[in-house]
């Protein structure tokens, strides 16, 4: 019963935050807040998805920018061809979650197999293999110069594109938050935990593997499209390692194995370059805030494993515990006992 | 031919740099089974060391050796404090190794700023040789001389030393060497060290044969070294010999016939082997679960 309140609390939260944020854009007229916000959102949704491999399913990847890229491309090229319009928009949509869900499962099908190592490193690869052929492929991509295009009239609007976008994470979040929780993600979370052993109980662990790492891609490829559409530009930086470590920074701090830990961390990190962005002009030494963020990111691995949102709940479970104990009746003194029997 | 020549030359000249990074790579990884991704960042700081104490004293050697001490002394602190916590557990040892890398590439801007250097070789190997109607460029016949000496040495610590038998015992089975009373730990520190160092010194080869030096190298030549290791097969230091002399080599000549797809002809040979020959070339493990 105290876990079902628990719980309630915590949507009832979840859902007054989300509402606040939806009538933000009519309170503050502050347009580098909407397209700092937006960003945020964009990128918790592209972490969420690789802590579906990462913290759900025990894989890391080193290559998921390639399906961020794939989105923003995609988008981006089709929206150039055919004009912005909202069908060629959707065209669009279609064709990223068609074309990240075939690489993803040949991708997965290939690596899946191999050990943690070998597939980081595989991943890396073929994330790379994608970055050389969007440089190559410049009568389609313009290389590293990359292009800007024009968005669909309606998504202009900096206050619309800004609540399409919250209204996609929240989307994102309950459908992972549903899949995690399905029987299939209990499944994934024992492998995280113990593969030979799920193995050995009858599961097709490949089978389970990727299929994560498909939704996983399809995903990340949303949210590349989202991406693209709020720079109005791309170029190779969505296929760079550096998107993948982004990725990979915000589900460790934020909570690994936890969705909601995607957008914490997504959030803290998004103002925190921000912060040391400002502060730049105050000390140079600022500027390295990868530094910084390296620091906690290696301190929070060794320390704190499951990042802040995992923490704080391990800490508010182990307090429900202790509040417990405290209402059980104490045992009776044996000191009474002793006394009857000698009387 | 000439051409020909030069481009094997260069290959070969490649090919020696990646595999002063990827031999420590491999026995780090074959003995403890923890894949260094910070080792990128030895080989930066190498190049960036080294490359300041030459300039500082006008001496080459002098800067070769700054680059292997300021590499052996952070592989130590590396394999203290950041590797040793976290044995045993896979996922961790990535993800932290990885954090080291990101710090460690971002510090030398910190202390050399963010700016290309220049580097020159010394004026003894500057210029070349000429035999017949072809020219060897001298620093690049000095850096295969110094990779096969690395080589040779390595080969001689490993296979003629009692260290290199429990290394060696230490990559096939390293719980049967615990059991008869050996303290892997230690061997262990040692070969991360003698791993960094060689990064070191291949970082500071680097600098004059590249002419500059800039803190993304770390991570592109740190790429080269993990598939060099996956190519030669994990803890064999003679794979690792023949799959960076494929890798200089392959990608010299792609450079030269292909230049589409140079970049990427390293990555389609390394996922030809994953697919074909997990354990790779001399590979004692597999890459299978």
């Amino acid at each position: 019963m105290s876990r079902l309140k628990q719980l309630s609390k915590f949507k009832l939260t979840l859902s007054v935050l989300t509402i606040g944020l939806l009538f933000l854009p009519f309170v503050t007229d502050s347009r580098s807040m909407l397209i700092m916000l937006t960003k945020i959102f964009i990128f918790a949704v592209f972490a969420m998805s690789y802590d579906l491999l990462l913290g759900y399913t025990g894989i890391v990847s080193f290559g998921h920018a390639m399906f961020f890229g794939i989105g923003a491309y995609t988008v981006a090229i089709c929206l150039k061809a055919f004009g912005p319009s909202i069908p060629v928009l959707l065209l669009a949509v279609v064709i990223t979650i068609i074309f990240t869900a075939i690489v993803s499962f040949l991708v997965g099908l290939l690596t899946l197999r191999l050990k943690a190592h070998f597939f980081a490193m595989l991943t890396l690869a073929v994330a790379a293999l994608f970055l050389v052929a969007a440089e190559k492929w410049r009568s389609l991509t313009m290389g590293n110069d990359g292009f800007t295009f024009v968005i669909p009239e309606i998504l202009r609007d900096r206050v619309t594109f800004y609540i399409v976008a919250l209204v996609f994470m929240v989307i994102v979040f309950l459908f992972l938050e549903r899949f995690t929780q399905s029987p299939m993600g209990r499944v994934l979370q024992a492998i995280r935990e113990n593969e030979p052993r799920v193995e050995s109980l009858g599961y097709r662990v490949m089978h389970y593997k990727i299929t994560a790492n498909v939704i996983a891609g399809v995903v990340a490829g949303l949210a590349g499209i989202l991406y693209a559409m709020s720079l109005r530009f791309v170029n190779t930086a969505v296929f760079a390692t550096e998107l993948t470590l982004d990725a990979l920074l915000i589900t460790i701090i934020g909570g690994v194995g936890t969705l909601f830990g995607a957008i914490v961390g997504a959030a803290l990190i998004e103002y925190a370059r921000h912060g040391l962005m400002d502060l730049a002009s105050v000390h140079w030494i600022f500027e390295r805030w990868v530094i910084l963020l390296g620091t906690v990111f290696i301190l929070v691995v060794m320390f704190f494993p499951k990042g802040i949102v995992g923490t704080t709940q391990s800490w508010w479970v182990k307090r429900q515990m202790n509040k417990v104990n405290k209402l059980k009746p104490k045992p009776p003194a044996k000191n009474k006992n002793f006394t009857q029997d000698v009387g | 031919m000439e051409m020909l020549i030069n481009i094997t030359v260069n290959g070969l000249a490649t090919g020696m740099l990646i595999f002063l990074l990827a031999a420590g790579l491999t026995l780090i990884f074959g003995l403890m089974d923890v894949l260094n991704f910070a080792h990128g960042a030895l080989f930066l700081w190498g190049a960036y060391a080294g490359i300041w104490v030459y300039t500082s004293s006008g001496s080459f050697l002098i800067g070769i050796i700054a680059a292997i001490i300021t590499c052996c002394i952070l592989g130590y602190l590396l394999e203290r404090f950041i590797v040793k916590p976290v044995y045993g557990n896979h996922i961790q040892q990535i993800l932290i190794t990885l954090g080291a890398m990101l710090v460690l590439s971002e510090l030398v801007k910190v202390v050399w700023g963010p700016n290309i250097i220049h580097a020159r070789a010394p004026e003894w190997l500057r210029g070349s040789w000429e035999i017949g109607d072809i020219f060897f460029i001298k620093y690049r016949i000095f850096i295969i001389f110094v990779g096969l000496l690395v080589f040779g040495s390595l080969l001689f610590l490993l296979n003629r030393t009692k260290l290199g038998l429990v290394v060696r015992a230490g990559v096939m089975d390293k719980e049967m060497v615990q059991a008869l009373g050996i303290n892997i730990r230690k061997v262990f520190l040692f070969v991360f060290i003698l791993g960094a160092g060689m990064a070191g010194l291949g970082g500071m080869l680097f600098g004059p044969y590249s002419g500059v030096i800039y803190a993304e190298i770390g991570l592109e030549y740190g790429i080269l070294a993990f598939i060099v290791v996956v190519i030669g097969g994990m803890g064999s230091v003679l794979g690792s010999m023949i799959a960076a002399l494929m890798v200089g080599l392959l990608g010299s000549y792609a450079a030269y016939f292909l230049p589409e797809i140079a970049l990427a002809v390293n990555f389609l040979l390394m996922l030809a082997i994953l697919i074909f020959k997990p354990s790779g070339i001399m590979g004692m493990k597999e890459a299978l679960k």
